[in-house]
C-alpha cells in the first residue's frame, strides 16, 4: 500500500507505479531540497564544529540502518552489532596499511575504496556465521547468539590478536594523508562529511529499494510471523542469512567509513555499548522504517552533544560533573531509552508520520 | 593432577555464586517473561552496597542482611517504575527497557562510587589457603561457596513453602490460572525482582570478596546468561546446574587454555560454548520447547 498522498484525480495503475519513489510533484521538491541541504547547504555554510556533528549522525545512521534491517525489517534481535562495524573497520585498515598494493593502486587513490567494498563483505560473511544459529532458534536465545559475537569478536579476537598484527599491540595508527580516493585525500571534516554523506546516500537507496522488491516483502514476511512465511513457500533460513548478510555488509562499510574519520583505530571504539545504542538508536526512531534510523541517529547525537553543552556550563559549580561525564551520559541514555519505550513505543517516525498527515490535510482538519 | 582437582574445585565454587544469581534471573523471567538484561548491572549495586555498609563499620553478616533489604526496596521500585507499565509490550520493548536500565544503573553507580576498584579493608576471610584432604582452598572460595549454597536453599525453601512463594510458582506455571485463583500478579512480579535484586546483591559482595569490586564485576554478573540459557530459560534447577558448569568451564578454559590463547580466554569461552550448545540443543537442558501455532 502506497501511503503517498496524490493530488486529486491521479490514480496508481500497477504496481510498478505503486512502489514509485518520487510519485508526486511535491516529494520531488522536497526530496531534492533535501538532497540540497545534506550536499551543499550542511557542508559548505555551517561551521566545521558542526560538520562534524553531522559527520556523526550519519555514522550513528550507518550502523543503525544494519540493525533495523534485522530488527525491523526481519524481526531477529541483534546485540552485538558493533562487533561487525569493528571487522569492516579493521578488515579495511588492515588492507590499507598491511597490503602489499601495486604502485598504480595507491597513485590512482583506489586502496582505500577497495578495502570499503572487500570490509563490508568480510563484515557480512562474518556476520552471517553468528546468523546460522538463527536457523534452528529465535527470540533471546538469538540475542544471546550476537552478544556472543560481540565479546568473541572484539574483546578477543581483535583486541588479542589483529591488534598484534605489525606489532604495535594497541591501536593501529592511520597517518594523515594514507586514506585516499582517487585524487582527494581525505584529511579534512568536511571532506570526511561528503564521504559520509555518498555513502549514507546509497546505502540508503540500496535498503529502500531490497525493501520494495522480492527480499524485502520476504524479510516482512518473516518478521510478521516466520511460520506463515514458510508457509507460503518463502525459504526463511535463506532469506535470514540474506538479511544478515546484507547488515554486516552495511556495518562493514559503516566500519570502513569510520576509519577516515579517526587518527587510530582501536578495539575500544566497538564496545558492547555501542551495540546497544545503535538498538537504542533505532526504537527511539522508530523501528520497522528507513526514516526512523535516521531520526533515531540525529535525535540521539544531538541529544548527547546538548548533554554536553548543558554539562560545561554546570561543571564550574559541581566539578565532578565534568569528571563523571561519561557516567552522567550513561545514565542520561538509559533513562531515555526507558522512557521513550514506556511513553513513545512508536518512536519518532511516528510522530512524524502524524504530522505529515495533519499537514496533508490542513487547513481541513478531516 | 592436582591443578586439575584444584580448578575443578574453584570452578564449582564459583559456579556456585553464578548459580545464585541465575536463580534470580530465571525467577523473573518464569514469573512475568521479562528477559532481563541488567542482571550484571544489579549484582555491581549489590557489590557496592555491601562495601559502603561494610566500611561504614558494619559486620560483613549484617552488611549483607543489609544489602538484602536494600535489593527488596530497589527491586520494588524498579518493577513498579519501569517495568509495571510494559506488561504486554513486544519483547524487544521489554528487552530493552532492561538495557536502558543497565545504563542508567551502571552511570549511577559509577557516579557515586567512581570506577576505582576497590576491595574490602580489612579483608574478610583468610588469604591462607584452607586445607581439605589433598586440595588447597582459598577460604574466599569456600565461604563463598557456602554462603551462596546456604542463599540458594534458602530460595527454594521460600518458594516450596511459604504462601508468597508457592503463588510466584503458581504464576510461573500458568499466568491465567493463578489470577483466577485470585494471586497478585503484581506482587508476583514485585516478588520477583526484589528476590533478583537480592540474589544478585550478595552475589555480587561475593564476587566483589574474590577479585576485588569495579565494574567488572558486572561482567561477571552477565555470565548468567550462558549459565541460564544453559539450562534452558525456565528451569530453577536448570539454572543451577548452569551456573556451576558456567564456572567451571571458566576455570578450566582459564587454567587450560590460557597458555594456547593467550588474553581473555577466561571472558569469552562461556559465551562461545553457549553459542555453540544452541546450535545442537536450542533449548537448553532442561527448557521448554514451545510448540507454535500460526
Amino acid at each position: 500500500m502506497s501511503t503517498v498522498w496524490l493530488p486529486c484525480g491521479d490514480y496508481h495503475q500497477n504496481y510498478a507505479e505503486d512502489q514509485g519513489w518520487w510519485q508526486a510533484r511535491f516529494i520531488k521538491i522536497k526530496m531534492i531540497l533535501l538532497l540540497a541541504v545534506t550536499f551543499i547547504g550542511i557542508p559548505q555554510f555551517l561551521p566545521e564544529y558542526y560538520v562534524s556533528v553531522a559527520t556523526m549522525v550519519g555514522y550513528t545512521a550507518m550502523g543503525a540502518l544494519g540493525v533495523q534491517l534485522l530488527i525491523g525489517f526481519t524481526g531477529l534481535i541483534t546485540l552485538g552489532h558493533a562487533a561487525f562495524i569493528a571487522v569492516g573497520a579493521y578488515t579495511s585498515t588492515l588492507l590499507v596499511l598491511q597490503f602489499p598494493w601495486p604502485r598504480f593502486i595507491v597513485d590512482l587513490g583506489v586502496a582505500y575504496p577497495i578495502s570499503i567494498l572487500v570490509g563490508g563483505i568480510a563484515a557480512g560473511l562474518w556476520c552471517v556465521l553468528f546468523g546460522l544459529p538463527s536457523a534452528k532458534v529465535k527470540g533471546f536465545y538469538l540475542i544471546l547468539t550476537t552478544m556472543a559475537a560481540q565479546f568473541i569478536t572484539v574483546d578477543f579476537i581483535l583486541t588479542q590478536y589483529v591488534s598484534q598484527i605489525g606489532g604495535r599491540g594497541q591501536a593501529f595508527s592511520l597517518p594523515p594523508g594514507i586514506i585516499k580516493i582517487g585524487p582527494w585525500t581525505i584529511d579534512t571534516d568536511v571532506k570526511i562529511y561528503y564521504l559520509m554523506a555518498v555513502l549514507l546516500t546509497l546505502m540508503v537507496i540500496v535498503l529502500a529499494n531490497l525493501l520494495r522488491s522480492k527480499p524485502g516483502r520476504a524479510w516482512v514476511a518473516i518478521r510478521d510471523n516466520d511460520i506463515a512465511a514458510e508457509a507460503l513457500g518463502i525459504n526463511i533460513v535463506r532469506y535470514k542469512l540474506l538479511a544478515f548478510f546484507v547488515a554486516g555488509f552495511f556495518a562493514g562499510i559503516a566500519g570502513a567509513f569510520w576509519v577516515s574519520n579517526t587518527a587510530a583505530l582501536s578495539p575500544e571504539h566497538f564496545p558492547w555499548f555501542w551495540s546497544l545504542w545503535l538498538v537504542g538508536v533505532i526504537l527511539i526512531g522508530g523501528v520497522g522504517s528507513i526514516h526512523g534510523a535516521i531520526f533515531g541517529a540525529l535525535f540521539m547525537v544531538l541529544v548527547m552533544e546538548g548533554l554536553q553543552w548543558a554539562v560545561i556550563p554546570m561543571s564550574a559549580y559541581f566539578p565532578r560533573m565534568l569528571m563523571a561525564f561519561a557516567s552522567i551520559k550513561d545514565a542520561a541514555f538509559g533513562l531515555a531509552i526507558c522512557a521513550f519505550l514506556i511513553y513513545e513505543p512508536n518512536g519518532l517516525a511516528y510522530r512524524w508520520w502524524q504530522a505529515k498527515n495533519y499537514f496533508n490535510l490542513w487547513p481541513f482538519s478531516y | 593432577m592436582e591443578l586439575f582437582f584444584m580448578t575443578v574445585v574453584t570452578g564449582i565454587m564459583v559456579g556456585g555464586i553464578y548459580a545464585l544469581v541465575a536463580l534470580g534471573w530465571v525467577l523473573i523471567y518464569k514469573c512475568s517473561g521479562v528477559l532481563n538484561l541488567a542482571m550484571g548491572e544489579l549484582t555491581l549495586i549489590g557489590a557496592y552496597v555491601t562495601l559502603a555498609f561494610y566500611t561504614a563499620g558494619i559486620p560483613f553478616i549484617l552488611a549483607v542482611i543489609g544489602t538484602l533489604l536494600v535489593g527488596i526496596v530497589l527491586g520494588y521500585l524498579t518493577e513498579r517504575i519501569f517495568l509495571d507499565k510494559l506488561i504486554g509490550e513486544p519483547i524487544l520493548a521489554v528487552i530493552m527497557v532492561t538495557v536502558g536500565l543497565s545504563f542508567f544503573f551502571k552511570g549511577m553507580v559509577t557516579f557515586v562510587w567512581d570506577t576505582d576498584t576497590r576491595v574490602f579493608t580489612p579483608p574478610i576471610f583468610d588469604i591462607k589457603p584452607i586445607e581439605l584432604g589433598f586440595l588447597k582452598v582459598s577460604p574466599v572460595y569456600l565461604w563463598s561457596f557456602i554462603f551462596a549454597i546456604v542463599l540458594l536453599l534458602v530460595f527454594v525453601c521460600f518458594f516450596k513453602y511459604t504462601r508468597w512463594g508457592l503463588s510466584m510458582q503458581a504464576t510461573a506455571d500458568d499466568e491465567t490460572a493463578a489470577l483466577s485463583l485470585g494471586v497478585s500478579a503484581r506482587f508476583v512480579y514485585a516478588a520477583a525482582w526484589s528476590i533478583a535484586f537480592m540474589s544478585a546483591g550478595v552475589g555480587g559482595a561475593l564476587l566483589g570478596n574474590i577479585n576485588g569490586i569495579n565494574i567488572s564485576v558486572g561482567y561477571l554478573g552477565l555470565l548468567v546468561l550462558p549459565a541460564v540459557v544453559l539450562g534452558g530459560l525456565n528451569s530453577v534447577p536448570g539454572a543451577i546446574v548452569g551456573g556451576i558448569i558456567i564456572g567451571l568451564l571458566q576455570n578450566l578454559s582459564g587454567t587450560y587454555l590460557d597458555q594456547y590463547f593467550p588474553g581473555g580466554v577466561k571472558e569469552i569461552v562461556p559465551f562461545a560454548f553457549m553459542a555453540v550448545f544452541l546450535l545442537f540443543k536450542p533449548y537448553g537442558l532442561w527448557g521448554w520447547e514451545r510448540i507454535e501455532r500460526v
